[in-house]
């Protein structure tokens, strides 16, 4: 397995109904131009096992305190993982491990991955999150996979069940940017429904009218993508509905959520999910933030030092556990900020925002934070957008271009919060942005989703 | 440096001190905002015991402004050397302030890289190391033992070590080699299926 993978590879399990499917949304008349290749490298193995975890999983956590598992999971981690086995004897308590971050990880990923962990068949993704540090994710095709059981759930929480199994498409992943890694698959474990990943960009497709006309004619049960590539689905002439949409990637504001449940008249479920641990939280409306998911992965919030904070102090989310077997992770900062809080018997991050929190001085001298911004914008069906405080104190406000329409409320809303001050909008290209940015003297820090 | 000059405690005694180290010697030490026992302050503590008057910047190796999470492993060793410095036979000797220094800065941050804190306490074989060296930094022989026996002793049980740890390095290296590789073959930028992509 060192060269080019063969279909063997990537289907080990096809059957004949899953080999007309995938032939089906390959070489259907309005089909993009898929340029790549990839399966779910599921053995039947694999897929046992990957239905055994889901039926094995447990209920997420309802409270802050460290689960049981927990003190077992350090232990294990410090005797195989090399990282960690050089700071000598696992500490009695989680709060002594020492908290990680990604340019950590990032700088030799390799000191991450557990010593007895077979390398035959590792694979990754590439991430390079907003921090700018390049990073392949160790993984395997049995983790990958994992990730249905959490989208079950938090589907569920919208009483959604997936159901479409052989000879029909039962995910669609869309991006909207180039260039796109496409290619279509079936997924053993809903009896190789079909799943395919397209570029919505019309570099991809012979005609951009048959962008709609493909999603049309696969009839997908459900649409993953990006509020940028979600933006780019509401500007096409379709006529499919499916049960709902997923959002993962990038801040998903309130009124392209509202803009898409109207189009779609589906739940738009907004994930937040991370390369490194897969789905962490899905947001619940009605409970105003991220329900945690997960039922072996353990979520603080910590100060700059990286210790942890009590419930509603806002800090930078931490993880410990998750379900990648191939990068076990004992407090990882994650870069993303919020609050934790236990309502009802669940746990949810509140105000849950993308990476270090960027400081903007307003027009009367005063400081206001990117959270301020985020929420005097997320009334508007913005695709994306960036903020940027120059040295002279006068904003730049990027918008994808789709978004300049709203330009006008967008600067409205802006002086809102940030009084006279100077703003000019400018296009953003497409494809991820430094969120919030200042270049006021020290105050200058950046990120965004 | 070290030396077995005079002649010290049995080795047996030390050894059966080491395994009876109490919780409170084998806490978390304060680095960076983690951990709760602030080794200064203990080894203040024991050596004033010991009659000593303890340079301050002695204790403040002990309390860096920069936090390193490699020095751990020191420091919960010059924890647990507090415990046998606070022992009575060397109580009475009053060990000299430079010796002791030593022990606790080049001798036991040498140790450190090679030997797990907690092992000096659960593990025969590095229970005797840490109290051989523990003795030879502050110019002790076990009792019973001539000078040269006790050197002989040391060496080859720190070289052990040290081989052992020279391999397992070796061995890491190649692995971490390995894993990288693993990550970069094509099969491996394919990916797999996921229902989402972040």
């Amino acid at each position: 397995m060192t060269g080019e993978p063969t279909d063997e590879e990537r289907y080990p399990t096809l059957s004949e109904a899953g080999r007309q499917l995938l032939r089906h949304m390959r070489e259907h008349p309005h089909a993009p131009i898929f340029r790549n290749a990839s399966g779910n490298r599921l053995t039947a193995g694999d897929l046992a096992e990957v239905l055994a975890h889901e039926r094995s999983l447990g209920p997420p956590p309802a409270g802050g305190a460290p689960p049981a598992w927990l003190r077992d999971h350090v232990a294990d981690v410090y005797a195989r993982v090399p990282y960690y086995r050089a700071l000598g004897a696992p500490p009695a308590r989680l709060a002594d491990v020492p908290a990680v971050s990604r340019a950590e990880l990032a700088a030799d990923i390799a000191r991450f991955v557990p010593d007895d962990l077979p390398l035959e068949r590792m694979i990754n993704f590439q991430t390079t999150g907003t921090t700018g540090h390049r990073m392949l994710v160790p993984s395997h095709p049995q983790v990958a996979a994992r990730y249905l059981a959490f989208h079950k759930r938090a589907l569920a929480r919208f009483g959604i069940a997936p159901t479409y199994g052989a000879g029909r498409v039962g995910v669609m992943l869309i991006g909207h940017q180039q260039p796109c890694f496409t290619y279509v698959s079936v997924t053993p474990a809903m009896d190789e429904s079909g799943l395919a990943k397209i570029n919505l960009h019309p570099g991809d497709w012979r005609d951009p009218a048959d962008r709609a006309r493909y999603i049309d004619a696969l009839e997908p049960e459900f649409i993953a993508g990006d509020p940028l590539s979600f933006a780019e689905l509401l500007t096409l002439d379709l006529d499919w509905r499916p049960r709902a949409l997923l959002s993962v990637a990038m801040m998903l504001s309130d009124g392209l959520r509202a803009a898409l449940e109207e189009r779609f008249g589906c739940p738009v479920l907004d994930l937040y999910s991370m390369n490194e641990v897969g789905p962490i939280g899905v947001f619940d409306p009605a409970l105003g933030g991220h329900v945690l998911l997960q039922d072996r992965l353990f979520v603080e919030v910590g100060d700059e030092a990286g210790r942890a904070l009590a419930d509603g102090e806002e800090g930078e989310i931490i993880v410990s556990g998750g379900f990648n077997f191939c990068l076990p992770l004992l407090r990882y900062r994650t870069g993303d900020r919020g609050r934790l809080s236990s309502v009802g018997g669940e746990r949810l991050i509140l105000d849950l925002e993308g990476r270090a929190p960027v400081r903007f001085r307003d027009g009367r001298g005063e400081w206001r934070n990117n959270i301020e911004v985020s929420h005097a914008l997320k009334h508007l069906p913005l695709a994306q957008f960036s903020l940027l405080q120059r040295a002279d104190g006068s904003f730049e406000l990027g918008l994808a271009e789709r978004s300049l329409g709203e330009a006008g409320r967008a600067v409205a809303a802006l002086h809102g919060l940030l009084g006279p001050v100077l703003i000019s909008v400018v296009p953003q290209s497409n494809g991820k942005h430094l969120q919030y940015r200042s270049e006021l003297g020290s105050e200058m820090s950046e990120i965004g989703p | 440096m070290t030396t077995f000059t005079d002649i010290g405690p049995p080795l047996p005694a030390l050894l059966r001190r080491l395994a009876e180290t109490p919780a409170d010697f084998l806490g978390e030490p304060r680095i960076g905002g983690l951990g709760d026992v602030v080794v200064p302050a203990l080894l203040g503590d024991v050596l004033e015991e010991l009659g000593l008057d303890p340079a301050p910047e002695l204790l403040r190796v002990f309390a860096p402004d920069r936090a390193r999470r490699e020095d751990r492993n020191w420091f919960q060793l010059a924890m647990i050397a507090a415990w046998l410095l606070a022992d009575e036979w060397l109580a009475e000797r009053h060990p000299a302030a430079g010796p002791l220094a030593d022990l606790l800065t080049r001798g036991l941050r040498e140790l450190a890289g090679q030997v797990r804190a907690d092992l000096t306490v659960s593990d025969p074989d590095r229970r005797e190391e840490l109290a051989r060296t523990f003795l030879a930094r502050l110019g002790y022989r076990p009792e019973g033992e001539s000078a040269a026996a006790a050197a002989d002793r040391l060496t080859m049980i720190s070289a052990a070590e040290r081989r052992r740890l020279i391999e397992a390095s070796r061995a890491a290296e190649q692995r971490a080699r390995e894993v990288r590789e693993a990550l970069a073959r094509k099969a491996a930028a394919e990916s797999a299926d996921k229902w989402t992509r972040e």
